[in-house]
């Protein structure tokens, strides 16, 4: 393997994510060193879908491409090819596009905190094949996630709603175990309501996992 | 809003023939390293010839604008607008050539597994102007907000006593110089020959080789 990849940003196939179409770079890459993301749309769509950076992140959002509306706390600005928008942690933003084909690249962080890939992009990009009905190349997608993830409970999480779906109980307990160990507080709350995990319910094990 | 078009950005031209645009100073970003760059002209470079060995920095490049022609090790790649080369090893020897006059490359990067630290370069960029100006007091300005963050940094401290010396503060001089000796006893030599320090040679306490 050399030590360099290059990559097109058109050669990405956009993943369906919050409204919004995800090119999934970081996730392509493997980049370790900041979060790196962008966002494709056609004039009036969503490029950002609006949300403040709860994690702390500093945001730098640059239009590679096309022109774009940025949207950040109350003021907009019209954003064309080659404009960089800084936005701090904790600020409402998003940007729509003005022009077909309008890409925008997205870069994160947390001051004073190495970067740490939580895999949510690596999730939106298997979800997006297991709606289209590849189901195996999703499944495969999040194993891979998991073995890299240094701990997102979203990955096993949602593995464990796919196996659920698909008759697979004992991979989805496992999974849902894992789930618990990362972050037992949300994965019960999620475990209450979620639809895809009815299957498990009248199994003895449900019971004991929540005990 | 903190919004600024790549073509608003500060333009400080380095002696090899690319332009360095300073993004993360503009913003004072402190979690990720970025920055821009452009040709002087068409055919000149557009990212210095480097590696990351020293920072051990993952980098990605991207072609915001025009063409460039990046060479990594031994191979050459001609990249377009939205196209990437995304540098894993920092020993990968790198750097690129513009295609077109207006090419702009996006640089970003930082050490997997340690929180960013700004990188102690972008004070000695910073200061070229200033430096090739003989503007000695802003550029020895630069240096110092720079070691209010870095207070040890080697580079920092030599390339300050060298601005120094210049400026006509011998004192000055004299223990920045002392202090990135200590930090990095290798460089007394270098400091016997460098001009920079033709006034101070002489003076008691300049480091010995």
């Amino acid at each position: 393997m050399s030590g360099y990849t290059i990559l097109s940003l058109d050669e990405l196939e956009p993943v369906p994510h919050r409204d919004s179409n995800l090119l999934a770079v970081r996730d392509a890459l493997g980049f370790r060193a900041a979060g790196i993301n962008a966002w494709r749309a056609d004039a009036g769509g969503q490029l950002i879908p609006p949300h403040e950076e709860v994690s702390g992140n500093e945001e730098l959002y640059v239009v590679v491409r096309g022109r774009a509306t940025f949207t950040v706390g109350e003021e907009t600005a019209d954003a064309t090819a080659g404009t960089l928008v800084f936005v701090p942690p904790r600020v409402m933003r998003t940007a729509h596009a003005e022009e077909a084909g309008t890409i925008v690249l997205a870069i994160g962080g947390t001051v004073g905190q190495p970067f740490v890939a939580h895999g949510w992009d690596t999730y939106a990009v298997a979800d997006a094949l297991r709606r289209s009905g590849r189901l195996e190349e999703g499944r495969a997608v999040l194993r891979r996630a998991m073995a890299d993830s240094t701990g997102f409970w979203a990955l096993p999480y949602n593995a464990a709603c796919w196996e659920a779906l698909a008759g697979n109980a004992d991979a989805a307990f496992a999974h849902l175990h894992s789930a618990l160990e990362l972050n037992e507080r949300d994965v019960r709350e999620y475990m209450e309501h979620d639809g895809d995990l009815d299957s498990l319910r009248g199994d003895p094990r449900w019971q004991e996992l929540l005990e | 809003m903190n919004v600024v078009h790549v073509d608003e950005l500060d333009r400080i031209e380095m002696p090899d023939g690319f332009v360095w645009r300073p993004v993360r100073r503009r913003f004072d970003i402190r979690a990720f390293g970025v920055n821009a760059y452009t040709p002087r002209e068409a055919g000149a470079q557009v990212v210095e010839e480097h590696t990351e060995k020293t920072l051990g920095h993952e980098e990605i490049y991207l072609v915001l604008r025009g063409r460039a022609r990046f060479t990594l090790d031994d191979d050459v790649h001609e990249l377009g607008q939205g196209q990437l080369v995304h540098v894993r090893d920092p020993a990968v020897r790198r750097g690129a050539v513009a295609l077109d006059a207006d090419t702009v490359v996006l640089a970003v990067g930082g050490k997997p597994g340690e929180a960013y630290e700004i990188s102690a370069w972008e004070a000695m960029f910073a200061a070229v102007p200033a430096m090739q100006q003989e503007r000695w007091d802003e550029a020895i300005a630069i240096h110092e907000a720079a070691l209010e963050e870095r207070p040890d940094h080697p580079a920092l401290l030599y390339n300050l006593a060298c601005m120094e010396a210049r400026a006509g503060r011998p004192l000055d001089a004299l223990l920045h110089l002392q202090r990135a000796v200590e930090l990095e006893p290798s460089w007394a030599e270098h400091a016997q020959r460098d001009s920079d320090f033709a006034s101070i040679r002489d003076e008691p306490g300049f480091p010995a080789a």
